[in-house]
């Protein structure tokens, strides 16, 4: 197998689709951008989803603010931000929105001859962490424009 | 009698999507988490239409349609999958299990009530409400 991540394209294909993610289930614009900066999340919520199979592993990881996070589980679930007291509630949209993202992701490694299965998704929120992929994993970021937040899609990936 | 669609996910967010898109509409929505409880659900409810996620803890989505295929008083219950996974293999893989239709997520509402309205036919509860004519 000599499949370099260079050849699914995770740019073009993540730029496409978290837009028709976004688009679809929030009514929000998720818009492209191309900065080479490390966004600030000061309350940060991330949604992962594991993917795994006989030539590929890796993980997609959405990282946003609290703030977002918040306002994409109201334009969801059609409830004002501020009648969201329950954490959980917030956590199983940005865990179905990553879940989403990562499908088709999966469907389009597929596409490469790279099948694999992926997991149920997990949060995870803090004020201060980074997500390191171990050796000889490459990881790609695409940042978007959402709302007036930045959302980053990050892509860990291992092709054998 | 309402129509029962049992509404099997782990996702309480895809849940109550698929609820409030039957609110309008005659009929009774039974939830379960998992496969497990989704074939509890069915042997119990006995359901018009069972819509069902495929990744799920526990057991999921294509465990559970085998069972509920070798199961003889629910084999016949008419399945929608709802899935992440757009590509051709997944959804040859979907189709030779013997399922009415699928839906790949994400979706919008109206896609998901015309695929529903394909299996079952669906009533407005007003018109349900109305008395029947002379």
């Amino acid at each position: 197998m000599s499949i370099q991540t260079s050849a699914i394209n995770v740019q073009k294909f993540l730029g496409e689709h978290v837009q028709s993610v976004f688009e679809t289930m929030l009514s929000m614009k998720a818009v492209p951008v191309s900065i080479n900066l490390s966004p600030h999340y000061p309350e940060r919520v991330t949604g992962s989803v594991g993917l795994g199979g006989e030539n590929v592993t890796g993980a997609i990881y959405l990282h946003m603010t609290a703030a977002f996070a918040r306002l994409a589980a109201s334009s969801l679930l059609g409830l004002p931000p501020e009648e969201l007291t329950n954490e959980s509630e917030i956590n199983d949209v940005i865990g179905e929105l990553t879940n989403m993202v990562a499908g088709g992701f999966k469907s389009h490694l597929n596409d490469h001859d790279l099948p694999c299965a992926i997991s149920t998704p997990a949060i995870i929120r803090g004020t201060a962490y980074e997500i390191e992929p171990p050796q000889g994993v490459q990881r790609e970021s695409v940042l978007f424009n959402c709302a007036n937040e930045c959302i980053t899609v990050e892509v860990h990936l291992r092709i054998n | 009698m309402p129509i029962k669609i049992l509404s099997v996910d782990d996702s309480r967010t895809i849940r109550l999507i698929v609820g409030r898109t039957l609110r309008p509409f005659d009929c009774v929505l039974i939830e379960a988490g998992n496969g497990e409880e989704g074939l509890a659900a069915a042997a119990r409810e006995k359901p018009d239409l069972i819509l069902l996620d495929v990744t799920m803890p526990v057991m999921d989505g294509v465990t559970m349609l085998t069972q509920l295929r070798e199961t003889p008083e629910l084999k016949a219950t008419p399945v929608i999958m709802l899935t992440a996974e757009s590509g051709r293999e997944n959804v040859l893989h979907i189709a030779r299990l013997g399922v009415r239709d699928y839906l790949v997520k994400p979706f919008k509402e109206e896609q998901l009530l015309e695929k529903i309205g394909k299996v079952v036919s669906l009533v407005k509860k007003e018109t349900a409400a109305l008395p029947a004519a002379a």
